[in-house]
């Protein structure tokens, strides 16, 4: 469990990577990989606007499926990949919808 | 026999086949009947429950069991073939055979929640005993590194299963 303060200082991390990484304001594609029955990396930080790929790299299909239901792949077949625009900002988590011990968190600022 | 009883007596008897297995070291042709064996006697219980199951969660659980081990046996096929080599029945795949026979016959008698129950519980067991073969027999004995490497990844499904079975376990209460 994080300290408020330590909270405040990974959010304040996550926009200092942020700043730096996409100072242009172009759109950028970031990358999951699914991979080991995981999602890597699992907590994704991105701007509004920015496109994420989801690669499924394991001999078994997966899903990206937002808890609050505001995405799902649907099946995503091994070595498959689903791609999507980040529109909406805030925290996201999601699983895969069939192996519910994969989570992974996409955050949109 | 209840199905803990049987589930304790199959993890028992695999584990008995590893552990001999393992004082003369299982061969390649060996290892890749074993892997085959573990997958089909997973999806031939999943085919099983997939129409018996009586709650949804079980049902999905069972899909989910075919899907996957049939992708692995799927790409071990691929593997044995691409090597040239020919799966050699032994001990172990023999008991994983006789356990996964057992398991179907007890739970042919069974229905609702006894079955899903007694269904849950062999996942559990069964997918740790496999998951312990894979540690101390199947990845260290492999001689081929791509039959070492497909082991490897697909361990985490294993895993990914005998979890989910648990969660499931646990929410059936005692």
């Amino acid at each position: 469990m994080l300290s408020p303060r330590g909270v405040a200082a990974f959010a304040f991390c996550g926009i200092a990577v942020l700043a730096s990484s996409s100072a242009f304001g172009e759109q950028r594609t970031h990358t999951v990989t699914i991979e080991g029955m995981s999602f890597s990396p699992a907590t994704l930080h991105v701007k509004r606007g920015d496109m994420v790929m989801w690669v499924n790299k394991d001999l078994v299909p997966h899903t990206v499926t937002a808890s609050d239901k505001s995405f799902d792949s649907r099946n995503i077949p091994a070595g498959g990949s689903w791609s999507r625009t980040a529109t909406r900002k805030g925290t996201t988590a999601y699983v895969c919808a069939y192996h519910p011990t994969m989570k992974g968190t996409l955050i949109v600022d | 026999m209840n199905s803990s009883k049987t589930a304790t007596l199959f993890a028992m008897a695999i584990l008995a086949a590893s552990a001999s297995a393992q004082t003369t070291a299982p061969t390649d042709p060996q290892i890749a009947a074993i892997v085959v064996t573990a997958n089909q006697v997973d999806i031939d219980a999943g085919k099983l429950a997939q129409g018996k199951a009586a709650s949804k969660g079980v049902k999905d659980f069972a899909k989910l069991m075919i899907t996957d081990h049939t992708a692995v046996n799927k790409s071990a096929t691929q593997l044995v073939h691409k090597l040239k080599v020919t799966p050699e029945d032994n001990p172990t795949s023999q008991s994983l055979k006789h356990g996964g026979d057992e398991n179907i016959a007890n739970l042919k008698k069974l229905k609702g929640s006894a079955f899903d129950r007694a269904y849950v519980d062999h996942e559990v067991a069964y997918h740790q005993a496999v998951l312990d073969a894979l540690d101390k027999t199947l990845i260290p004995n492999a001689k081929n590194e791509e039959l070492k490497a497909l082991m490897v990844k697909v361990r985490p499904a294993f895993v990914a299963h005998l979890e989910h079975a648990k969660s499931m376990q646990a929410s059936m209460g005692k």
